[in-house]
């Protein structure tokens, strides 16, 4: 057996017998060159199954087979809505990751009490100094407030029509989680220009948190970093907005949306 | 395989201790490690349970599969590719145009920098959390023991968030409460009005926290903050009670027929 480099499948040879068009023969290269080292064709498989799927007929809803209610159309926004919450979160996400560009989690620079801070001020920068600074902090707040606008109603809509029931439990208990991860994010949000408002609200929450029995002080000190609002308080909040609630709550979405599609939607009634 | 003229490469002749070029070593099972036979059955505790249990589960299936009347047909509906697909990304572009134009018309604004040393006149947070707020403002209802010398039991921060905790909780049992195969509210008049009063109970304490934009007494609007939910849920009962003859008529003679309820 010799040492020579085996080579069967002369794909380059079989390209020029082909009479390709240029496009075909700058695809079928691209195809071959990444084959060669991904072995795509392991994945055809997934691949076509994915294609399947993509043209798969969505099944009627039965009360589109059954003919119950043709004068009900009108109700099937509201069937929406948890879509509605997932788009205005996507929006945000983008206008947020853009938003992190400019801003800055510091209470730096304030001489005096009341005085503006670092934060403060990359607030007001974003919405005075950069291009469209202040369409783009609009809408991330504007698709903040739509998102849980939406996310409520969605619950009740939900109620409603008594979609929580048997066998979707586990769901409603996760949106539950949600709503309350929902309102956590706008919260934390809330905080982070550091302007009274913001400052106050947080001051409320650290009451709250200190108001509760035994894990009180531990849950101030994880959440706000202290007892009394700082610096801490502002990097806590911006980590919790910008880190640890986005991979969360996506992780907690594809859930609830990943249990919908293997249950199946409550159909209207 | 092998046979006495093999020679062993340590020039050994006891084919007990032969290490080379013998027969395929497999190691015979023991009475302690369970053969694939006994591992697919799952002979003892849980999984045992488990596979029995699933067993089951899967005949029930089959039984019912069987039962069925229901017919497969090829085509029931609406392609994915373009109509859904076409669908979606309208309401998504009309959404998401909504967003953009109000975001337009009404820019967020920023107050006053944060002042530990001024508390405001008025502390707020955005408008999704004022029935959180106004759970806070429930001070004047925390009940004052006789026992203790008329000296509440518990400070009013911490009712506060008890009530945060009774509202979460009560939202998580609700699966859990009403059970049943009924869907539509005036199938069930008591759940929708239990819902009703929910949501107006989330207004009025969305209220009672921006108390100081009401030129009403404080009392008042703690009593109006709690009685005007279950007005809202008495009436809701009483219209789904009378609604309920004619629509259940309807449900009965449309539905009903096609898929009996449980």
């Amino acid at each position: 057996m010799s040492l020579k480099k085996q080579d069967d499948m002369d794909h380059n040879a079989w390209l020029k017998n082909q009479d390709l068009t240029a496009i075909e023969t700058a695809f079928l290269t691209t195809l071959i060159w990444l084959d060669k080292r991904l072995r795509i064709v392991d994945y055809l498989e997934l691949l076509e199954t994915m294609y399947y799927r993509a043209n798969l007929q969505m099944p009627k809803s039965h009360t589109e087979q059954y003919d119950l209610d043709n004068k009900f159309w009108y109700w099937y926004p509201l069937y929406s809505l948890g879509s509605l919450s997932i788009i205005a979160y996507l929006v945000a996400a983008v206008s947020g990751a853009l938003l992190g560009f400019y801003y800055s989690p510091s209470t730096a620079g304030a001489v005096a009490q009341g005085d503006p801070t670092a934060a403060y001020d990359s607030v007001v920068m974003i919405m005075t100094d950069v291009q469209f600074g202040y369409m783009l902090r609009s809408i991330h707040s504007w698709s903040a407030q739509f998102m849980v606008a939406a996310v409520f109603l969605h619950m009740l809509r939900v109620y409603f029509t008594g979609s929580y029931k048997e066998p979707r439990e586990v769901n409603w208990i996760l949106g539950v989680v949600l709503i309350s991860l929902t309102l956590l994010f706008g919260f934390s949000g809330y905080v982070l220009p550091w302007k009274q408002l913001s400052f106050w609200a947080a001051q409320i929450g650290v009451e709250m948190a200190l108001a509760t029995p035994i894990v009180g002080e531990w849950a101030a000190q994880l959440l706000f970093g202290g007892f009394t609002l700082g610096q801490a308080t502002l990097v806590r909040m911006y980590i919790l907005h910008v880190f640890v609630l986005p991979f969360v709550v996506t992780g907690l979405i594809a859930l609830h949306v990943g249990i919908v599609w293997v249950q199946g939607i409550a159909e209207p009634h | 395989m092998t046979d006495d003229t093999t020679p062993m490469t340590d020039g050994g002749t006891d084919e007990e201790a032969r290490t080379d070029g013998g027969p395929p070593a497999t190691v015979p099972p023991d009475d302690e490690t369970p053969t694939w036979t006994e591992r697919k059955e799952h002979s003892s505790g849980l999984a045992q349970l488990t596979y029995q249990y699933f067993e089951r589960s899967r005949r029930e299936d089959e039984d019912l599969r069987a039962e069925s009347t229901y017919v497969e047909r090829d085509v029931l509906g609406f392609p994915t590719w373009p109509h859904e697909t076409i669908r979606n990304l309208a309401i998504t572009s009309f959404f998401v145009g909504i967003i953009v134009l109000i975001a337009a018309l009404m820019p967020a604004h920023y107050g006053e920098p944060a002042n530990p040393g001024s508390t405001p006149g008025i502390i707020l947070p955005d408008w999704y959390l004022y029935w959180s707020f106004g759970l806070l403002k429930l001070n004047p209802i925390n009940p004052s023991l006789e026992v203790l010398g008329g000296n509440i039991a518990i400070s009013n921060e911490f009712l506060g968030i008890t009530a945060h905790g009774i509202v979460f909780g009560a939202i998580t049992l609700v699966p859990f409460l009403n059970k049943g195969g009924a869907r539509r509210p005036v199938e069930q008049p008591f759940w929708a009005a239990v819902g009703v009063t929910g949501v107006v109970l989330s207004i009025t304490l969305a209220a009672l926290a921006i108390q100081n934009f009401f030129p009403i007494s404080l009392d008042l609007l703690l009593t109006l903050t709690f009685m005007l939910p279950l007005v809202g849920g008495i009436i809701t009962y009483a219209v789904l009670k009378t609604m309920r003859e004619g629509y259940m008529y309807d449900l009965n003679r449309r539905y009903y027929m096609l898929r009996p309820p449980k």
